[in-house]
C-alpha cells in the first residue's frame, strides 16, 4: 500500500499537532462478547507521538489475551515494526491485567493477539507519521483474516483512532 | 473362563475412563486437570464455568463444566474449524457426563489451549433456564 500525497501531508499535519508525549498511557482495550465468536483489540488503529506509552487492558472477562509485536523475536513471526523498534510480547493478559510499552521509533507497528491472530484480533500503530516511502508491510504468513482486518494508514492519520472491524454490531 | 476373560475385558474397558458417578462433582479424577492449571485461562469461565479436561485429549477434549458449587452443568467439545474436512474425524469421544438435557453449537475465536476458531459443542446436562448457574 503506497500512501497518497494527500495521506502524507495528513500526517506530518498530525504529527505536527501532536504533543511530544501524551500525558499519560494511551488505552487500548482487548474486548470479546460473551460467547467468545468475536474478539477485538478497540482501538484498533491508533496514532500517537514519539515516546508515547501504550497500554492494553483485558476488558474481556471470559478470555485472555496478549499484545504481541509481529516481529522473529516473537514465534518466528515475520517483523511489521520499525527496524529501529523493540519488539514486545504482553504474554497472556487475564481479565484485568494490564501491559504497557513506550514506543518511540517514528513508523507503523502491528500486533497480535496470539490465540485469536487466526481470527483477526490485530492492531496498528502509527507513531508520529508514516515513512515517506511507506508501501506496507509484506503479507508474509499471516492469516487472511489478520491481514485483512489491520486499519488503513491513512485512516489512523486522519481520525486519530479506528474502531475494530470485528467488533459486533 | 468366559467370565474371567468378561471380567478381564470390563476391566480393561474401565481402566482410566470416568463415569458419571465420578464426575458429577468437581473436580474430577484424573486424568482431567483444570483447564485455568494447564493455561492461562480464568478459574471460572462466564458461560461456560470452571473447566477441566485430560490434557491428552486437546483439542477436542470433553471438557467437563462446573458451577460455582462444582455441580456437573455441561459436557464441552471444542472442534476446529479447519478440521472440519474431508480428511478428519473425530471418533468415540468420551461422554462421561450422563444424560443431556439440550445441545448449543456455536463458533468461537479462540482461547489459550485451542488458539485457532473453533466450534464449541455443548451438551448441558441441566436445563435452559439452569444455564444461568454458570453465566458470571
Amino acid at each position: 500500500m503506497r500512501l497518497s500525497r494527500r495521506a502524507l501531508l495528513a500526517g506530518v499535519a498530525a504529527a505536527l499537532a501532536l504533543p511530544a508525549r501524551a500525558a499519560g498511557p494511551v488505552e487500548i482495550v482487548m474486548q470479546g462478547d460473551a460467547d467468545g465468536a468475536h474478539v477485538w483489540f478497540d482501538p484498533a488503529g491508533l496514532l500517537v507521538p514519539p515516546g508515547a506509552t501504550v497500554r492494553w487492558t483485558n476488558r474481556d472477562p471470559g478470555n485472555a489475551h496478549t499484545a504481541t509485536a509481529y516481529h522473529p523475536a516473537n514465534f518466528d513471526r515475520p517483523r511489521r515494526i520499525p527496524e529501529a523498534a523493540s519488539p514486545w510480547n504482553s504474554d497472556y493478559l487475564l481479565p484485568g491485567e494490564t501491559f504497557e510499552t513506550m514506543l518511540t521509533a517514528p513508523g507503523i507497528y502491528d500486533f497480535f493477539c496470539i490465540p485469536h491472530e487466526h481470527a483477526g484480533m490485530v492492531g496498528r500503530i502509527v507513531v508520529g507519521a508514516a515513512p515517506v516511502d511507506w508501501q506496507g508491510w509484506p503479507d508474509g504468513d499471516l492469516p487472511a483474516a489478520a491481514l485483512a482486518a489491520f486499519p488503513d494508514v491513512g485512516a489512523i492519520i486522519a481520525k486519530g483512532t479506528v474502531p475494530a472491524p470485528g467488533r459486533p454490531a | 473362563m468366559k467370565a474371567l476373560s468378561l471380567i478381564a475385558a470390563g476391566l480393561v474397558a474401565t481402566a482410566g475412563v470416568a463415569f458419571a458417578d465420578d464426575v458429577m462433582q468437581a473436580p474430577p479424577p484424573a486424568p482431567y486437570a483444570a483447564v485455568a492449571s494447564l493455561v492461562k485461562l480464568p478459574d471460572f469461565i462466564p458461560g461456560l464455568g470452571t473447566l477441566y479436561v485430560d490434557p491428552a485429549t486437546l483439542p477436542a477434549g470433553p471438557f467437563l463444566a462446573y458451577d460455582h458449587d462444582g455441580k456437573l452443568v455441561s459436557t464441552i467439545y471444542m472442534i476446529p474449524i479447519a478440521d472440519l474436512n474431508p480428511d478428519k474425524r473425530f471418533d468415540d469421544l468420551a461422554a462421561p457426563g450422563g444424560a443431556v438435557d439440550h445441545v448449543d453449537i456455536y463458533y468461537n475465536a479462540g482461547h489459550p489451549g485451542v488458539e485457532v476458531p473453533h466450534a464449541h459443542l455443548v451438551l448441558w446436562h441441566v436445563s435452559a433456564a439452569d444455564e444461568a448457574r454458570v453465566a458470571k
